[in-house]
């Protein structure tokens, strides 16, 4: 009886045992690429802003800028959504966090949205709700180049050219620190853009070649781009903060079963050789 | 010596060059446009082609293919664009096949005319590769 028990806490230590192994060297593995995507992603963020500025630059040193892109230039009927997860699990929160989100901004609208996913999870968890997936980016975030994401959003762009849609919402986990995520909904088209008269005017008069509208045009798509460039990078950066924390935890946990059972696994045993010393006992009293 | 200025080549992940230079030269939209010390102000859009540019002080010229962008001229230049590539990192075979499979697009009429488009970008794109691996379309001095 207590033999056979005693067999069984015996694999169960083996197999917590072994799936501390697997943890922890997951967390290896995903602390390394951490590492690697925290410098892409400060690299990145130094020179995000210059665009922004440009933009604003442009919008408030001139008075023929065309209302296209700009905020209050139609009604918004038709959202895109840019929802940005993960393809692979066991990073704790991060998609349902995500998705969450998502679905709680999809649920405020009337029309139908058009929906881009990059990274598996939110694409099956909205294909699965009967959602149209307009668009879908499956390869691992971590290696992707501007010039990927550049496919990704143009045709985002030539849908909203077209008229066919009328926001463009970019949902995604922002880097608050290595413990800390937070998702975010940016909201990429209309560019939301208001006249300061605080902003300092350029002292001299600056050439826009071959138009104001076109340098103008250019570069608010751009802007779309360059967001979602960002936002993928900042995205994988958090997935492998999450998936760090997660299997740090994990990790912790499997320690602490595994002492619980150890204990228990010497009680028990120790229990088995009291039973027995005390059966001899009682056999040689008995011989007495 | 002719005054310098700043230049800042930057693309959406990393900072290509920064550096004092004396004449910057960029392909814009409309044609070549050298840049040098107390320019006007200007912001122009760039085509996909080569970037000269002399270091203070140096005489020779520096190459670089550039990936379309557009240029910033102020008191310092910031061309900013979406690839950029010095001539010891371009591979010239790659290219030369990125530019046959783009011709072959154009072979191959479609009636799709953003495609065509593109077909033409990616060969001016490879062009400027192979151009800036073999030292400048120009070739100055």
């Amino acid at each position: 009886m207590a033999g056979s028990n005693m067999r069984d806490i015996k694999r169960r230590i083996r197999s917590v045992n072994s799936m501390e192994h697997i943890t922890n060297a997951m967390k290896l593995v995903s602390a390394a690429k951490l590492r690697k995507a925290k410098n892409t992603f400060e690299k990145t963020r130094e020179y995000f802003h210059y665009v922004t500025e440009s933009i604003e630059e442009i919008f408030n040193n001139t008075s023929e800028v065309p209302t296209r892109y700009l905020q209050g230039n139609r009604e918004i009927k038709t959202t895109c959504y840019i929802i940005i997860t993960s393809s692979r699990g066991l990073c704790g929160g991060f998609n349902s966090n995500v998705i969450k989100e998502a679905a709680r901004e999809i649920e405020k609208d009337w029309e139908k949205p058009v929906i881009v996913a990059i990274g598996g999870r939110g694409k099956e968890y909205f294909e699965k709700r009967g959602f149209e997936i307009f668009e879908e980016y499956m390869l691992p975030p971590e290696s992707i180049s501007f010039v990927e994401t550049r496919d990704i959003s143009k045709p985002i762009i030539e849908l909203y050219d077209a008229g066919k849609i009328d926001e463009v919402v970019l949902i995604y986990t922002s880097f608050v620190s290595s413990m800390e995520q937070k998702v975010r909904s940016v909201t990429l088209l209309p560019f939301e853009i208001h006249r300061d008269p605080d902003f300092p005017m350029l002292e001299k008069q600056v050439d826009y070649e071959p138009s104001v509208e076109e340098v103008f045009n250019y570069l608010v798509p751009k802007y779309v781009e360059i967001m979602v460039y960002g936002a993928i990078v900042e995205s994988a950066t958090c997935e492998h903060a999450a998936r760090r924390m997660a299997m740090e935890n994990a990790t912790d946990n499997a320690r602490e079963v595994m002492s619980e059972l150890t204990l228990f696994y010497n009680r028990t045993r120790q229990a088995a050789i009291t039973n027995e010393i005390s059966e001899i006992v009682g056999g040689a009293e008995a011989l007495k | 010596m002719p005054k310098s200025m700043l230049l800042e080549v930057i693309t959406p992940s990393k900072l290509f060059y920064k550096g004092e230079v004396e004449l910057v030269i960029v392909r814009t939209l409309t044609g070549d446009e050298g840049y040098m010390a107390g320019h006007t102000w200007a912001v122009k859009l760039l085509a996909a082609g080569e970037l000269w540019f002399q270091e203070a002080g140096s005489k020779d010229f520096k190459i670089a293919a550039l990936a379309g962008g557009f240029v910033d001229v102020k008191d310092n230049i910031v061309i900013f664009t979406d690839a950029a590539e010095w001539p010891e990192d371009i591979d010239l075979s790659r290219a030369q096949q990125e530019k046959e499979k783009a011709e072959d697009w154009l072979r191959h009429p479609s009636d799709d005319d953003s495609e065509i488009a593109r077909a033409k970008i990616a060969i001016q794109k490879s062009m400027t590769r192979m151009h800036v691996k073999a030292g400048g379309h120009r070739r100055k001095r």
